[in-house]
């Protein structure tokens, strides 16, 4: 019987591979000065975020297959590794991220790939959404038996449909909502989905000036030192 | 003399501008075996494993089933991900991923074994 080809990840390798090659080229370029060096960065680091989402959608098309393993994680230590990675955009950007964990022992039961992009796209969103010389936060601290991971941003507030749609507990369609200015909503859609397959919910908080998400996650039983 | 086996050209010429040797390219492993039937025993392959045709997996085979290529050193370079430890019965002597690879670690490997 011949095996059905996933037209969209198809699509998304096809959409990877020129992405790879502009990473590549900008990274070739050699002897360049002060500003076409930051130039040069910018390229790649945009290209790398760029690869990084056709990456996530792809592996949203993929957790019906369940193949995401779901073990003991350290929420902070991924939490570090993401705002490490995001550090120097949010430099870039005259953004500071502030982050604080009340409780650095707890594990929770997800998987590492699929909660750093969480993480990674909510901090995105959260750079995006902040204005300049602002700051974005990222709070980790226990709520009853779950790890609440929290982004707070401060930028326009979120939508009131969008609040709706996310108290639902996740979003079902990048599009299907009208999103604050100059996004599609794509991140947390991917968020959203990959949140539900870990079990764990979502949610936001409307605040005056800037909004908060958060991932709730359930403590790992198995193997929290605490 | 490396080969580079890759079915995007733009990417196989990075490489090869990255690896600063002697290379020749090819975008499938059909045409890279046959130029090593005529005798052309590259000293490195940088190898994609999604070709065109029969895959990498398919050339990795054949390239350890003959004597006169068994022991030449190969570099999977592909998006996805591949344990280096899985491959090194095929000769496997690296693994870099498109997606986070710097042109420094293909200079790396080609000043390695060249």
């Amino acid at each position: 019987m011949e095996s059905e080809v996933d037209g969209s990840l198809v699509a998304a390798h096809e959409l990877k591979a020129p992405l790879s090659v502009l990473r590549q080229l900008a990274l070739s370029l050699d002897g360049l000065d002060v500003e076409n060096g930051k130039i040069r960065s910018e390229m790649v680091a945009i290209s790398e975020r760029a690869i990084k989402q056709v990456n996530d959608l792809t592996r949203v098309r993929r957790l019906k297959d369940g193949l995401f393993e779901m073990e003991p994680v350290s929420v902070c230590a991924i939490c570090d590794e993401v705002s490490r990675e995001l550090y120097h955009l949010f430099n870039r950007n005259k953004r500071e991220l502030f982050i604080k964990y009340t409780n650095r022992a707890k594990l929770v039961t997800a998987n590492h790939d699929l909660l750093y992009s969480v993480v990674y796209n909510f901090l995105l969103n959260a750079m995006h959404y902040s204005g300049d010389d602002t700051r974005a936060e990222l709070i980790v601290g226990d709520y009853h038996d779950k790890v609440k991971i929290t982004i707070r941003d401060f930028g326009p507030a979120l939508p009131i449909d969008v609040w709706r749609e996310i108290r639902r507990g996740w979003v079902s369609k990048p599009t299907s909502i009208a999103m604050r200015p100059g996004s599609s909503g794509l991140g947390l859609y991917i968020a959203s989905m990959f949140s539900k397959y870990m079990n764990a919910s979502i949610g936001a908080i409307r605040h005056r000036d800037g909004t908060s998400f958060y991932v709730e996650l359930p403590v790992s039983r198995q193997a929290s030192l605490f | 003399m490396i080969f580079i086996i890759d079915d995007d050209k733009d990417m196989a010429n990075c490489i090869k501008r990255a690896a600063k040797c002697e290379a020749r390219v090819f975008t499938n492993g059909v045409e890279a075996m046959f130029a090593v039937s005529n005798g052309e025993l590259p000293d490195l392959i940088f190898l994609d494993i999604l070709l065109d045709g029969p895959d990498g997996f398919t050339f990795l085979n054949e390239l350890v089933s003959y004597s006169d290529t068994v022991k030449i050193p190969v570099v999977i370079v592909s998006s996805f991900e591949f344990s280096e430890k899985d491959l090194a019965k095929y000769g496997v002597v690296g693994v870099l991923n498109k997606d986070t690879m710097l042109p420094q670690e293909i200079k790396v490997y080609a000043e390695k074994y060249t």
